[in-house]
């Protein structure tokens, strides 16, 4: 966390009269999407959200509590950034972080029960996602809370890009499904019955899928890694700058 | 039997890293050398074995409707683990210092990056989500810490080797270290299913 | 340098803060919280019985669901001689807990389901261990008490793609119905899980193809689960032989 922290402190710029929503504020809310990708360039919480990339609704509702937690917990901090005592620092942000997080956990309970149970534990490891420590410190320390925001919602949409790439791969090729779950659910290939139409049917002995079955590799945990690893490896073939940052 | 049961399941069949990613982002930054792998991997067994018996018997005793306050307070159940892994790493760092230099030497940089590690936060919501008891809890602990410290030697030991070899430029260093540790759980998927209370039977008898 | 008597204060204010936050979100949501799980628990009993509820349970709303259970599913708690107790509701009992007490103090949950008809359906409850960690399921019997009317399992952490097919295909659970659990004899040898086909066809199912762990959990937690019931059984039979039911 140490290098991030010299890093975006020569990005934060004193404040001057500027359109509330100007240049810097798009780059914040921009930059950790693509080029500082908080998963592929800077290697911060890849954790626990990964064993919930089997498929597209948890994803979902994993980047959207991190997105929250993240946007919030920046503004908090930022706010009580001339207040908190420098010795004490770690524990007020995590404090500050657990509760919000539980938070999160309280309302994901009692809107949609099923996801709040198979997401259980992974919603409380978000206290110790590295993303949110690490904007905390290497951002909401030194910078106003209007920027802390932009920075928060930006990580945490960066970190939620990388999650629904990952699990939208996953479900796809690992269960023929997209989005079950929702009312949204595609059952997009395998072999048709009467409860469940597929749009590819396997079933068919004229289709050109016939015989095709899901990939079992793909609800495997080793699959999000092996995706990961492929995504930065596009990622820094496309943008040679990116070669050898860690 | 049943302990040592959990002990070889949380060090090898479900291990921290490799089954649930827990502690990855440590896990990918020390995994560059052995050296340093060896210095955070015993950290984390050390702060594991501590925290999980402290955190079991702080939400036993405090948040339960068994506990002194006979009322559910495991609402509070984050901030108390968190503030106790912090607090605990604080302390250990401290009397690490005091008794022995050696060992802060060894140690002493990796403390705080520890309270960050998800495998830490995360052992203890899966001791709780598990209904352990104070035993298997701590032995949970260890062994979940014994795991993560096999996985990050074992990858900084494939990493310091594999430096040598002709990686394209863009999958260099993290991008092979992802599918490095994606190869790493496929081998340790080997091991399940191994029921260790039936191997013991089997051979003991 | 922040003086201790500061930093005393801060983090107490920031903690009786942040508890009273939680404890006003905890007291809004909970209600709803609450609810849900209600809901989630009484559709996972129901869906051992679903082929005779008067629609498919995922076209239910929750209010039917619960407005179901309440007009057309009994309660009992029955101990370990077949016997029931009086003053107590199935759904309070958690199988979990009764696995920690000695086997003859244990207490078991018994739903019975009417169909319109006034039909009852016999709904166990039982619990064992998969590959990872438990596994449970409900079991519907016909008045009978010998013919499977259908079944439900779900799992904690079965692995996705083989083990979680026990909950996520359909085919599986619909193996078993029409099976008996005795056999002519009039012995309990419940329903055997078997790798490689069929070879007694009232009494088996096909294994999950590289499950083996789990597909043995599920015979280990028939013939165990449905022998805790067997004194009741029994009961009930010897009552529908006097009666001449059959």
């Amino acid at each position: 966390m140490a290098e991030i922290s010299t890093q975006a402190a020569t990005t934060a710029v004193v404040e001057k009269k500027e359109p509330w929503f100007g240049k810097k504020e798009r780059k914040l809310l921009t930059d950790p999407i693509q080029s500082n990708n908080p998963i592929t360039v800077q290697v911060l919480g890849i954790c626990s959200a990964l064993a919930v990339t089997t498929q597209m609704l948890p994803a979902l509702v994993m980047s959207i509590a991190v997105i929250f937690v993240s946007a919030s917990s920046n503004v908090t901090i930022s706010l009580l950034r001339n207040y908190i005592p420098k010795q004490v620092r770690m524990i007020v942000q995590l404090v500050v972080v657990a509760t919000l997080v539980t938070i999160v956990e309280l309302v994901l309970k009692a809107a949609n029960y099923p996801v709040w149970k198979q997401l259980s534990v992974f919603i409380g490891l978000i206290i110790t996602n590295c993303i949110v420590m690490g904007r905390l410190e290497a951002f909401a320390m030194a910078n106003p809370p209007k920027r802390a925001l932009f920075d928060g919602i930006g990580n945490g949409l960066g970190y939620g890009a990388v999650l629904l790439i990952v699990a939208f791969i996953r479900e796809l090729f690992g269960k023929g499904t997209l989005f079950i779950g929702t009312p949204i659910a595609m059952h997009i290939i395998g072999p048709s019955n009467e409860t469940t139409r597929y749009w590819i049917n396997t079933a068919n002995p004229n289709s050109l899928f016939y015989g095709y079955t899901n990939n079992g590799l793909m609800v495997l945990p080793a699959a999000a890694l092996f995706i990961i690893g492929i995504l930065i490896w596009v990622q820094r073939a496309w943008n040679k700058k990116l070669v050898d940052v860690s | 039997m049943e302990l040592f049961n959990i002990f070889l399941k949380s060090a090898f069949i479900e291990n921290m890293v490799l089954s649930y990613f827990l502690g990855m982002c440590s896990f990918l930054a020390v995994s560059k050398t052995v050296k340093t792998a060896l210095g955070l991997g015993s950290a984390v067994i050390f702060v594991l074995g501590i925290t999980i018996p402290i955190n079991w018997v702080l939400n036993e005793f405090l948040l339960t409707e068994r506990g002194i306050f006979k009322t559910d307070l495991t609402f509070l159940r984050f901030i108390l683990f968190i503030s106790t892994i912090a607090a605990m790493v604080q302390l250990v760092e401290m009397v690490v210092e005091k008794l022995s230099p050696s060992l802060y030497n060894a140690l002493g940089i990796f403390l705080p990056l520890i309270t960050v590690n998800c495998a830490i936060l995360g052992s203890a919501l899966f001791m709780v989500a598990r209904e352990y008891n104070l035993a298997e809890s701590t032995v949970f602990g260890l062994g979940g810490g014994v795991g993560w410290f096999l996985a990050v030697v074992a990858l900084a030991a494939i990493r310091e080797k594999i430096k040598y070899s002709h990686v394209p430029p863009a999958l260099r260093g993290l991008g092979m270290a992802f599918i490095l540790t994606g190869l790493m759980g496929i081998a340790f998927m080997s091991l399940m299913g191994i029921n260790p209370a039936e191997l013991m039977a089997a051979s003991g008898k | 340098m922040d003086s201790t008597s500061y930093i005393l204060r801060f983090v107490l204010t920031m903690t009786t803060l942040a508890a009273v936050l939680l404890a006003g979100m905890l007291y809004l949501t909970e209600p709803a919280a609450m609810r849900a799980e209600e809901v989630f628990n009484k559709r996972a009993i129901l869906t051992a019985v679903e082929k005779q509820l008067p629609k498919p349970l995922s076209q239910m709303s929750n209010q039917e669901v619960l407005s179901l259970f309440e007009k057309q599913v009994e309660q009992h708690v029955i101990n370990m001689k077949g016997e029931k107790v009086s003053g107590m509701k199935a759904e309070k009992i958690n199988l979990a807990q009764e696995k920690k007490k000695p086997e003859a103090e244990r207490l078991l949950p018994l739903f019975v389901y009417k169909d319109a008809q006034g039909k009852p359906y016999y709904i166990l409850s039982v619990r064992g261990n998969g590959l990872w960690d438990e596994i449970w399921g409900s079991i519907a019997l016909e008045p009978d008490m010998n013919t499977i009317a259908g079944v439900s399992f779900d799992h904690k952490a079965e692995t996705p793609g083989l083990g979680a097919e026990i909950k996520d295909n359909p085919a599986f659970p619909a193996q078993f119905i029409a099976k008996k659990i005795y056999n002519d004899a009039g012995q309990l040898v419940a329903v055997n899980v078997r790798k490689g086909g069929i070879v007694d066809a009232s009494h088996d199912v096909d294994a999950i193809s590289g499950a083996t762990i789990t597909s043995n959990g599920v015979t280990e937690m028939l013939q165990r689960g449905l022998r805790y019931y067997e004194p009741y059984l029994k009961k009930i039979q010897a009552e529908n032989k006097q009666t001449g039911l059959k």
